[in-house]
């Protein structure tokens, strides 16, 4: 039985193949833009314990400084990206410096979440009045595409993975390497210890805020290039950002890249199963599953239990 | 003067909403983001029953907010044990998903259209259809929920609600089923929310799921932060202040193109500086802790 | 008759057993005192016994009620009170609310009840503020019922959460170091009212560092190091071993 329905099957199986792979290659792709603000989002997350809402917020305006530079001041596309990273890291420390660094004595992380909340409302908002709500194009040209066995990307995707992958492994290594980047991962261990030791961690948040901005920055570049730029697209990276550092669990940075492509790809099937008009509720379904399903990942590893609050 | 009425009414309709997020936020220390997805579910339930049924008004509501209740715990069984900042994650992601499925089971809610010539709800043969008629319902709603609001909170339940805000840990130590009591503090915030979506559908006699958005969550929940949280009047204050804040900007000639948006933005640095420099609110006691 | 059975409790960390195999039991009417270095496992236990963590060995009894597997609220119902080491108590409720809430067995905490029974949920305030009003006289705070927690000096606080503890009507008391950073007054009453407490038939577990007060006040002791009771005895004894002294007062004592 099982032989004479085999070859009625090996066709199905073979295009199944195929599209598994094409989604499987969709989901890296859109899971290095994940990656990339996920890490953004880890480093001051773990670093600083601030729910960073406004890390959506400061995607979002990334994309928007790329497009204002390109429509309204003609400069080459390199530059305008260049510029629009630095003009991100610095909005990133100055969310730092004007709204949570005069509530961090405060110690109370609602207050910070909420104010967090706050920005990113009114960076969004702002951002509609002057630009508007409908999505504006960035990058009219059609793509080249390249064939890679049973997969098909276009120009700008291959561009994303070895651009993502450039700048994540620079990073890393940075963390690693320089005495800046042990210090952050210092950090992440322990706030007090870096003043008691006489290191500025003012400098270090500094560090903190515009790394991860910036790198939120690329993502949004990335993304801005391929499908245009969106106010509301913040909200959805951030919460996927957001996941991948909780699936992630731990404190190591690099464990939330993993925690992006895991995102990614289930998107991309999801999408694919589901596709069309629930496209977008498909990463906050995988929101509310990681969080429900994954309580490991989640709560505070053992402390002892009077630090509880 | 109609305007004003209108204002009248839409201030009633806020301070259900305020006062009831209030019991979340501000005696059970729950940021919960989802506010405007229970307004939203009970207004949709009880606008299809009155639209597709001959059920009175009041059954319809009742059925709205009953639907709206049970709803909520399915939602917040399994999410309060999350603790914090994953909480209110998880809040974020069911309001989203709430208001993608308003918005696209057209089958049922016709989506983006929205659904429009709702019934006027009656009392025996009387119509309510004006505004200042409707303003009889509208108030008595906000009245009859803020004075049950305000008995839960003054109650040996809301001292409880109040003990495992402060501290979860010695709450559970003295005995009490912390889980338990913020269930039914969600399912309470979740059932006057829905209360309110139906007075609002019967008199706009027009919804759609936009209406019912994360933005709209983040406004009620700017609501009891600028008013302040913890006891009655914070919420109150604030819904008076920013519901009262769009005539303002009308009268100040902004443009209606960014109208909305620009509301948001001046209600949001209120938070923030509220946040600041007073994080108790123009009249609330809790500082978020 | 005894209240409170440890029966081969264990709970590990990591590699690191913070509570190894200890067996224990607390006689009902005695007040026993848990002592040992920093890190010997006396939180841990108090911890496991709370139900805020779980063992993952061994079956912690009261009165016949298993509690091993039992959350703090279920324990706490069970008749075990816990008073933390630093107090905790609800700093912006008033400090009637502190011990009103703590009264076991309230209608109004149950939202319905509190709405369509108004009444009968009043009358019953009626009888539990006059309690509290009773405790908060023992301990000496009547004068400040009507003040903000957090508005009290520390002392004060740890007397709040003692007549918190006592108005949850436990039959067992835990208390983490009852009398650390109060007055030597404030301690004399707190140490009173737990004698009281243990006389009338209650078990009373203290974690005590002061041995003075170990010396004068406690029944029995049991010295914890490295997650284990090694030494249990009347304090007169316990303090004599060479060990323990060499743990409390440094080698040059021996």
């Amino acid at each position: 039985m099982i032989a004479s329905s085999l070859p009625a099957r090996i066709p199905i199986a073979c295009l199944r193949k195929k599209v598994i792979d094409q989604i499987v290659a969709n989901g890296i792709v859109t899971g290095c833009s994940y990656a990339l603000v996920a890490f953004g989002f880890a480093l001051i997350y773990n670093t600083t314990r601030i729910f960073h809402f406004a890390h959506g917020a400061v995607y979002t305006f990334s994309i928007y400084v790329l497009y204002s530079l390109q429509t309204k001041l003609a400069v080459p596309t390199w530059v305008a990206i260049l510029f629009s990273l630095a003009l991100t890291a610095l909005l990133g420390v100055g969310i730092d410096e004007v709204v949570y660094q005069p509530l961090v004595r405060k110690k109370s992380s609602l207050l910070l979440l909420l104010s967090s909340l706050a920005t990113y409302m009114t960076i969004v908002n702002l951002l509609i009045m002057v630009y508007g709500n409908e999505i504006k194009v960035l990058n009219p040209e059609i793509q080249s595409t390249y064939v890679f066995g049973n997969v098909l990307l276009s120009r700008l995707q291959v561009n994303t993975i070895l651009f993502a992958v450039a700048i994540l492994t620079s990073a890393s290594l940075a963390l690693r390497l320089t005495k800046a980047g042990r210090m952050i991962r210092a950090l992440r261990d322990d706030v007090d210890l870096l003043s008691a030791l006489g290191v500025n961690p003012r400098f270090l948040r500094w560090l903190v805020f515009a790394l991860g901005s910036a790198l939120a920055g690329v993502a949004a570049v990335l993304q801005g290039l391929d499908v245009g730029a969106n106010p509301n697209s913040g909200l959805l990276m951030f919460v996927s950002g957001a996941v991948a550092v909780i699936i992630a669990g731990g404190r190591a940075f690099e464990a939330a890249i993993v925690g992006a492509f895991v995102i990614g790809v289930l998107h991309a099937f999801a999408v694919w199963e589901f596709a069309g008009r629930w496209e977008e509720s498909v990463t906050f379904l995988l929101l509310i599953l990681f969080l429900l399903l994954r309580p490991e990942g989640i709560f505070a590893r053992t402390r002892r239990v009077e630090e509880s609050a | 003067m109609k305007y004003s009425l209108h204002v009248a009414n839409m201030m009633a309709i806020y301070a259900i909403l305020s006062l009831s997020l209030n019991l979340l936020v501000g005696y059970t220390g729950l940021l919960s983001l989802c506010h405007a997805a229970f307004f939203g579910v009970g207004a949709y339930i009880s606008t299809l029953l009155v639209t597709n049924t001959t059920l009175p008004f009041f059954l319809c509501v009742a059925i709205g907010v009953a639907g709206t209740i049970i709803l909520s715990c399915l939602i917040s069984f399994p999410s309060l044990r999350l603790r914090g900042d994953y909480f209110v994650l998880a809040s974020l992601g069911f309001q989203t998903i709430v208001f993608f499925v308003l918005y696209n089971w057209v089958e049922v809610t016709s989506g983006p259209f929205g659904i429009a010539g709702i019934r006027s709800p009656h009392i025996f043969s009387w119509i309510l259809d004006t505004p200042h008629e409707y303003l009889l319902l509208s108030l008595s709603a906000a009245v009859l929920s803020g004075l049950l609001l305000y008995f839960l909170g003054a109650s040996p339940f809301g001292r409880v609600l109040k003990a495992i805000r402060e501290d979860e840990l010695a709450a559970a130590s003295l005995g009490k089923n912390i889980r338990l009591f913020k269930v039914t503090a969600f399912a309470i915030a979740a059932g006057f929310a829905a209360f309110a979506g139906a007075v609002f559908a019967g008199y706009l006699r027009y919804i759609d799921p936009t209406m019912f958005g994360l933005t709209e969550s983040v406004f009620i929940l700017s609501i009891i932060i600028v008013g302040g949280a913890g006891n009655t009047l914070g919420p109150v204050v604030g819904t008076f202040l920013l519901v009262l804040f769009p005539e303002v900007l009308r009268f100040l000639g902004v443009p209606e193109s960014i109208g909305p948006n620009l509301r948001l933005v001046i209600y949001s640095l209120a938070v923030i500086i509220i946040m600041r420099f007073r994080p108790q609110g123009l009249a609330g006691e809790y500082k978020y802790q | 008759m005894s209240c409170l059975y440890l029966y081969r409790v264990t709970k590990r960390f990591g590699g690191v057993s913070a509570v190894n195999n200890i067996s224990l039991e607390f006689e009902e009417g005695k007040i026993a005192a848990l002592i040992g270095p920093n890190g010997a496992g006396k939180t841990t236990l108090f911890n496991l016994i709370g139900g805020q963590i779980r063992p993952d060995e061994g079956e912690i009894l009261c009165d016949g009620v298993n509690l091993s597997r039992k959350n703090p609220w279920q324990v706490a119902k069970a008749g075990v009170g816990r008073m933390f080491q630093d107090a905790r108590v609800f700093q912006n409720l008033s400090v009637r609310d502190n011990v009103m809430l703590a009264f076991p067995g309230q209608a109004g905490e149950s939202a319905m009840w509190s709405l369509f029974a108004r009444p009968a949920v009043g009358r019953q305030e009626f009888l539990l503020n006059k309690q509290a009003n009773a405790l908060l006289k023992t301990v000496g705070l009547l004068d400040d019922a009507g003040r903000r927690a957090r508005e009290l000096s520390y002392g004060q606080q740890k007397l709040l959460a003692v007549a918190r503890l006592l108005a949850s009507r436990p039959r067992v008391l835990l208390l983490d170091e009852p009398t650390a950073g109060v007055t030597p007054r404030t301690a004399e009453k707190i140490l009173g009212i737990l004698r009281g407490v243990a006389a009338a038939g209650n078990t009373v577990v203290v974690i005590e560092h002061n041995m003075n007060i170990v010396s004068q006040f406690v029944d029995v002791v049991h010295f914890m190091e490295w997650g284990r009771v090694t030494l249990s005895g009347l304090p007169e004894a316990i303090l004599e071993e060479s060990h323990v002294k060499h743990v409390y007062l440094g080698a040059h004592a021996v």
